[in-house]
């Protein structure tokens, strides 16, 4: 049998010789020394391995599996089971989408990262609004806003859709059936499919009137164009062909009708013989004010007898008004001016008054420029609010007539001026139902809470202006078991359909040539726009003696949206609210402004303490029978006479944990849906107000900072004369910084050299590169306490100087001595010149921080960039007080687990650490940070150049900052490529370094700001 | 032999013999404290306390806790470092310098103000540590082997030349003052009763027997040491002056910081000794040893100091203007007239106006005076670091960015906690360690005693 065979090992096993069997006893052949070893004595002591060293190999052993033991937690991350097509880790896709929030009409792209949106990024293919704001840019965070309402609420409750739309429908319908008015007080609706179903709904109940509210009306405008051309709406401006703009209190680059035409702007005035020439006519010092070529203080109440005389000035069959002497010889020379381009300029009126829009467009008209700069044909369909549609609902709710109210995404108890009277008889309605994305101060008197879904999660067709249409898209699927307004409408009716099927009827209804897919990919199709109409005859006469009636003496307040929070949509945004105002540089508030004279008469006024943080002191400011209590008062230069301002959208209870209690509620004094408000009294209150103001010092002290010059010297002298060199003294005579350098030269000529180019004459400091950057590089928010000491995190920051009275040339004339000098130039001019500039780390490439670090953090790269090891830092915080641009960042506090900041900073919960940027590292606790020009952009760019085996192209890529940047300020590029944009920049004789003595060799340079100055 | 001429002051007053001089230097150590002892050391261990509390208070929440911001990196935290290492300066000086140029005056000081430098480079290098944003990470600052690849630290960091200066400086010291302290350990061995206590001081005198040969060692020692270290104390400043001038912040990058700082370095360690050693002389009897005449010798180099440091200030401005660098004109300006008048005038003040008092005999020769103004200076020393980094630093050259600096009560914690921290030492320090250098003073007794002097005027004559 094959298994009881057997082998033997030789022939002693075969004949079973006892050493055999001795050697099957022994496991081990021969014995082994252990026994010895360890009962031998001697041996043991004259072993090489003593106790000592055993206890010696014991305990490194033993220490070093406890540090072994000390690992980081892990962070498991789980893998997709079934990986969607489209999605591949680390590589972002981006879809086209439409936005309308707020007033505020953009056409973006939007970054997703393994599903996530993380970014807004302009659309630049677009030509109506295709850039970003800094809001828009901004309006991401609010999509991962811990605080939105996650399912719908009634009475209070959580409920679910099906019974809040059962009861929603029933309330709606019970208004109407019993005969009372059913009020839907929404924003403007901008949507053909919105506009549809509400259509719908008020075919359905007879009974139904369509408000529309959203903070900041331009009913007076559409009152007049209603008239001249027929149609509710305002015409867009177009300055392709613009030589001069005068505006009067239009804040035509910041906040006004919506129409974004920075990019515009800013290519008409480039510095040439065709620089467009800018005049603004100003209340309040606006970002359109601060970029203006002259700039004249105008009470706004004045604004509307001013443009009448300008009418009549120019051949307007009005009689000339009254105006004060100096507005009238400013008025005068505008009016040549204005002759001298007839055809190619533009008159601008700000406001919410009739009387104004006439005139300016009664100018516009007698100028020949519309159908030029002034397009009635392509209409601006943001705005169809209709003030006296307002006040008589107000009246209907007050005799309670009004049965429900449906608020979509209007705060009406917040936002809704007090004057109108509107919220005091909210009570007198059956029910109030509220669609809205927070459980805010309406949703608190409302029956019912409708969560709506964030832009970012919907579907929607838009329609800005008759010539664009939009899509939306969702680019996630919802967060929270919420609707949008469409959804509900057709929930509503009645309707079971679904969104996306809605979206592309209405599409399809348009009639337009691109079919649904290729609108979805591009966000934006065009549509052909009728002829304009016939322009209707208008009463000059009428709108003279209103406009003559309306100049008051006395104070005046003006309310205007903050480039931060627009009309207050944004108010739990902490991005938003940590942006520094481009004009006033705080953040985390608003102020009443009042000029240094008004202050002075009201004696309040500012005061820094030891720390350098601002505060100010309280006013209380009544405006006709309403009364705004604790108002803090920030002290301004630029205001006209007697002129005091408020933003509007502050002072929150129910906005979320970073919003409340921000600011003052400005609707509490607002003149009805006036832009601002007459016989305001102003008295001093007690206690004093903390500020978060970032720029202490507001004046450039007599150095070369901004560099700026006169068209006239630019267009005729030589370029050393206004853009001068500092020259130093040497022994082979005299020499630039760069000329007298001890450093070695880095190789700047192998691979790239990544340079930027900032054009101060295009910045008009509108801070969407801030928030495109806090987007982009994860920067912490620190919260107002934080920023009112000074600890602000920008990478990227907007300085702002204002002109002062006394100059060096003055000092020098009147023989002021230099102590004098100095406090004097601290002090802006009443009425300043503006100038802005954005400043982050200037790459420098004789960089003063990396000589200092002590090891070696912050060195250099190659490509001209300046690194920062962020692992390697340990926090010494020399490189920071060595950098001239004082641009560095420390992490003060670990902003993202120290409870202190838990209300502020998105990245400390779940939901808000979603928006991070997963190409960029969160800085730890005592760790330096600082703008690295994007490098994860740069690195991705040379990775997908590598991949297809070719070189980076010029605008391939760019940074976050000039990616968001409107007006084509920032140019970056690598100028080793010679055919580069920013190494033809880097020629121009505009171009400067900013502290070019110092010597660093910075790799961003300035381009010269040129005013245009009659 | 050597005799001192007779027109000289003696150094050591009374009738003191051999045996005297190890009884007074021995009794502080062998009887108990005095309740003015207990006083101090317990005042001082509160404040220690409460400084370690801040202390642990910064690494566990951040920088943040302290009133810097981005513009004003550095201020109480920097300030206190230069002020102590600056502290730190007398004693060295007064050891190595005044022994190679054999100054025979400073053996009755010498050792209670190397014990002052040591504890007050102890004070000075804890803050080069907590001011660090992740102090946890110090070791990166020293040039050790790592798994990081080829990672070196930056050698053109001056903060790397303090890594390297202080921690010789103080080795160097401690070195030095430990050699000086063996007989003396011996001495206080060979005395005690206590088994416990003989232990301690026979292990701390290293077996010194007081051969022939141990003294020659020991001499020998002491000069190479003292050789080593005097250029010490002229490095030590002088790169910490570097932190500065090396920078390019108008207000810090001056060429005269260097010695500038090492002048101001001597100065402020003088009044600091002449602050412990007016106490302690008193304290613990010591009048005979420390006497008036010592004083005035340190008051004569605090006004010799201080007026350096009052001319290197004026220097200062005069470059300012003569520079014609806006920048640098604005800085000095500022100093002078801007929102940190206060500071700068304290500083020239207690700088420069009070060491002139010394002029007068009678003012150098008075204790209460003297105390005063050993204290004056040093508040105006810590001023002077004060005014070099925070008006410096808050309107440098970009106006946008120009902030204040206002103290935290942790800013303010922290360095109360370090005097506190340099008095335990030092209390503990003068219960424990034979306070003058008694070996070495009994060398001088015969030729610079009180009595021996008049007893060789007698019998001499004249030498």
């Amino acid at each position: 049998m094959a298994n009881s065979k057997k082998y033997w090992k030789g022939f002693d096993d075969l004949i079973d010789s006892p050493i055999s069997k001795s050697l099957a006893e022994n496991e081990f052949a021969e014995p082994l020394p252990s026994t010895d070893f360890y009962g031998d004595e001697k041996k043991l002591e004259s072993s090489s391995t003593s106790r000592r060293d055993f206890l010696k190999f014991l305990g490194f052993s033993t220490a070093a599996a406890t540090l072994a033991a000390c690992e980081a937690p892990v962070v498991e991350s789980i893998p997709y089971v079934v990986k969607p097509e489209e999605i591949i880790p680390g590589v972002p896709n981006y879809y086209a989408t439409s936005i309308f929030q707020g007033g505020d009409f953009a056409s973006v792209l939007v970054k997703t990262r393994e599903g996530r949106p993380i970014k807004i990024e302009p659309n630049k293919d677009v030509a109506f609004n295709g850039g970003t704001s800094a809001r828009i840019q901004g309006s991401i965070l609010s999509l991962y806003d811990a605080n939105r309402l996650q399912e719908p609420m009634a009475g209070g409750d959580i409920s679910s859709w099906p019974e809040v739309i059962k009861a929603t429908k029933a309330a709606i319908e019970k208004a109407n059936n019993s005969g009372k008015q059913v009020l839907f007080v929404t924003q403007n609706i901008i949507s053909p499919l919105a506009n549809k179903l509400v259509g719908q709904m008020a075919m359905q109940y007879s009974n139904l009137h369509h408000i529309i509210f959203d903070g900041t009306s331009f009913s007076g405008k559409l009152d007049f164009y209603e008239k001249a051309i027929g149609k509710r709406a305002l015409p867009t401006m177009n300055l392709d062909n613009a030589s001069l703009i005068v505006s009067f209190n239009a804040d035509f680059l910041g906040e006004y009708t919506g129409q974004s035409v920075s990019s515009t702007y800013a290519a008409k005035r480039k510095p040439g013989k065709s620089m467009l020439r800018h005049v603004q006519f100003e209340s309040m010092l606006s970002i359109s004010g601060a970029a203006a070529d002259n700039r004249y203080k105008l009470r706004a109440s004045e604004q509307a007898v001013a443009l009448a005389y300008l009418y009549s000035k120019l051949g307007g069959a009005v009689s000339k008004p009254n105006v004060n002497e100096s507005t009238a010889s400013q008025l005068d020379a505008v009016a040549k001016e204005l002759k001298a381009a007839a055809g190619t300029s533009l008159v601008l009126a700000g406001g919410n008054d009739e009387a104004s829009e006439a005139f300016a467009f009664g100018i516009n008209q007698l100028l020949g420029n519309v159908g030029k700069t002034l397009d009635v044909a392509n209409l601006l369909l943001l705005h169809a609010e209709n003030d006296a549609k307002l006040s008589n609902a107000t009246k209907s709710l007050a005799s309670g007539k009004v049965g429900a109210v449906v608020f979509v995404d209007v705060n009406a108890v917040h936002a809704l001026p007090k004057s109108l009277g509107f919220t005091a008889n909210l009570d007198k309605a059956d029910a109030v139902i509220t669609l809205t994305d927070r459980l805010d101060e309406t949703a608190a008197v409302a029956n019912y809470a409708l969560p709506l879904t964030h832009f970012l999660e919907s579907w929607n067709i838009l329609h800005p202006t008759s010539n664009t249409v939009g899509l939306s898209q969702p680019t996630i699927g919802k967060l929270f078991n919420t609707m949008q307004f469409e959804e509900v409408l057709l929930a509503w009716l009645g309707e079971d359909k679904k969104l996306y099927d809605a979206v592309k009827e209405t599409y399809s209804e348009l009639n337009l040539d691109a079919p649904f897919n290729t609108a979805l990919h591009d966000g934006v199709v065009s549509k052909e726009v009728a002829a304009a109409a016939a322009l209707a005859d208008v009463d000059y006469s009428g709108y003279a003696k209103a406009a003559s009636a309306a100049v008051s003496s006395g104070t005046e307040i003006v309310f205007y949206r903050s480039t931060a929070l627009g009309n207050g949509t944004y108010a739990n945004n902490p991005w938003l609210l940590e942006m520094p105002d481009p004009i006033s540089r705080v953040s985390w508030d608003n102020y009443l402004m009042v000029s240094p004279s008004k202050a002075e008469e009201l004696g309040v006024r500012n005061y820094t303490e030891s720390n350098g943080a601002v505060n100010g002191d309280y006013v209380t400011v009544t405006v006709g029978e309403n009364q705004l209590e604790n108002v803090p008062v920030f002290v301004q230069p630029g205001l006209a006479p007697d002129t005091v301002a408020l933003a509007i959208g502050y002072g929150r209870t129910a906005a979320g944990k970073a919003g409340n209690e921000v600011g003052v509620n400005a609707a509490t004094i607002m003149n009805g849906l006036q832009h601002w408000a007459t016989g305001v009294s102003i008295a001093k209150a007690s206690g004093k107000h903390e500020f978060a103001c970032i720029q202490l010092a507001h004046t450039m002290m007599g150095r070369k900072i901004v560099n700026e010059t006169t068209l006239e010297a630019f267009l005729n002298d030589s370029h050393e004369s206004w853009n001068v060199k500092t020259k130093f003294e040497t022994h082979k005579g005299q020499l630039t910084a760069s000329e007298t350098t001890l450093w070695q030269a880095h190789d700047h000529q192998t691979g790239h050299m990544w340079n930027m180019s900032i054009d101060l004459n295009s910045c008009i400091g509108c801070g969407a590169c801030v928030i495109a950057c806090n987007a982009e590089n994860n920067v912490p928010v620190v919260g107002k306490d934080e920023m009112r000491r000074h600890r602000d995190m920008h990478w990227l920051r907007i300085d702002r100087y204002y002109s002062s009275d006394m100059t060096e040339e003055v000092a020098e004339e009147e023989g002021i001595r230099a102590t004098t000098k100095f406090l004097k130039m601290e002090i802006a001019s009443d009425n300043p010149e503006v100038v802005f500039q954005p400043v982050m780390c200037q790459h420098c490439n004789n960089a003063p921080c990396e000589t200092v670090c002590p090891v070696a953090a912050t060195v250099h790269s190659a490509e001209g960039l300046n690194h920062m090891a962020y692992n390697r830092c340990i926090g010494t915080r020399y490189c920071a007080n060595n950098c001239p641009y004082k641009v560095r960042r420390f992490n003060w506090f670990s902003y993202e687990n120290n409870s202190d900041f838990t209300a502020v900073n998105p990245a400390q919960d779940d939901l808000g650490r979603m928006v991070l940027n997963p190409d960029v590292t969160v800085r730890a606790r005592g760790v330096m940070e600082k703008c690295s020009l994007c490098i994860q952009r740069i690195q991705y760019a040379k990775l997908e150049a590598k991949k297809d085996g070719r070189k980076v192209r010029d605008g391939e890529f760019t940074t976050a900052c000039a990616q968001a940047c409107d007006s084509g300020a920032l140019v970056f590029g690598d100028i080793n490529d010679s055919a580069s944009r920013v190494a033809e920049l880097k020629k121009d004789t505009r171009m400067y370094h900013l502290l070019e003595d110092v010597g660093t060799e910075p790799s961003i340079f300035y381009q010269t700001k040129v005013r245009n100055k009659a | 032999m050597h005799y001192e001429s007779p027109v000289r002051e003696p150094l050591i007053l009374g009738d003191k013999s051999y045996h005297d001089i190890t009884v007074d230097v021995a009794k502080p150590i062998e009887t108990t404290a005095p309740k003015s002892w207990w006083i101090a050391i317990s005042i001082s261990l509160v404040m220690f306390l409460w400084g370690v509390g801040c202390i642990l208070y910064t690494i566990g929440v951040g920088i943040g806790t302290w009133g810097l911001n981005k513009t004003v990196g550095w201020a109480w935290d920097i300030t206190n470092f230069v002020w102590w290492v600056g502290i730190g300066h007398a004693g060295t000086l007064i050891s190595a310098v005044l022994l190679l140029f054999r100054q025979k005056w400073r053996m009755s000081i010498n050792r209670s103000a190397e014990a002052m430098t040591i504890f007050a480079v102890i004070q000075a290098a804890l803050f080069p540590g907590i001011h660090m944003g992740r102090i946890w990470l110090a070791y990166f600052v020293f040039p050790i082997p790592n798994t990081f690849g080829s990672l070196w630290v930056n050698f053109n960091s001056p903060l790397l030349w303090d890594v390297f200066a202080i921690s010789t400086y103080f080795s160097v010291s401690v070195v030095f003052w430990y050699v000086g302290l063996i007989p003396d350990f011996a001495m206080l061995r060979d005395r005690a009763v206590k088994p416990v206590v003989k232990h301690i001081y026979s292990i701390l005198s290293f077996g010194w027997g007081g051969k022939a040969k141990h003294w020659q060692r020991f001499e020998e020692v002491s000069l190479i040491l003292a050789g080593l270290a005097t250029p010490l104390v002229l490095s030590v400043h002088t790169i910490v002056s570097m932190d500065f001038a090396t920078s390019v912040i108008p207000g810090w990058h001056t060429t005269i910081f260097p010695p500038y700082f090492v002048a101001g370095a001597i100065f402020s360690g003088f009044a600091m000794v002449q602050t412990l050693l007016i106490i302690m002389r008193k304290m613990f009897k010591m009048e005979d040893y420390i006497t008036i005449q010592h004083i005035e010798m340190m008051n004569i180099i605090i006004m010799i100091t201080g007026s350096i440091v009052g001319i290197a200030y004026i220097t200062e401005l005069f470059i300012a203007w003569y520079s014609g660098v806006e920048y640098e004109q604005y800085a000095f300006l500022n100093r002078a007239t801007g929102p940190y008048w206060w500071a700068y005038w304290s500083m020239m003040t207690c700088n420069v106006f009070s060491p002139q008092f010394m002029w007068f005999k009678k003012l150098r020769t008075n204790l209460v005076f003297t105390f005063i103004i050993s204290i004056v200076v040093n508040i105006g020393m810590w001023f002077e670091r004060f005014v070099i980094i925070v008006t410096s630093l808050h309107r440098d050259y970009l106006p946008s960015s120009w902030s204040m600096f206002s103290p935290t009560f942790v800013d303010i914690g922290i360095f109360i906690g370090t005097i506190g921290f340099f008095f335990v030492l030092f209390l503990l320090y003068a219960r424990s360690f034979p306070v003058i250098a008694q070996a070495e003073l009994k060398t001088i007794l015969k030729s610079s005693g009180e009595n021996y002097k008049k007893l060789r005027e007698k019998g001499h004559g004249h030498h």
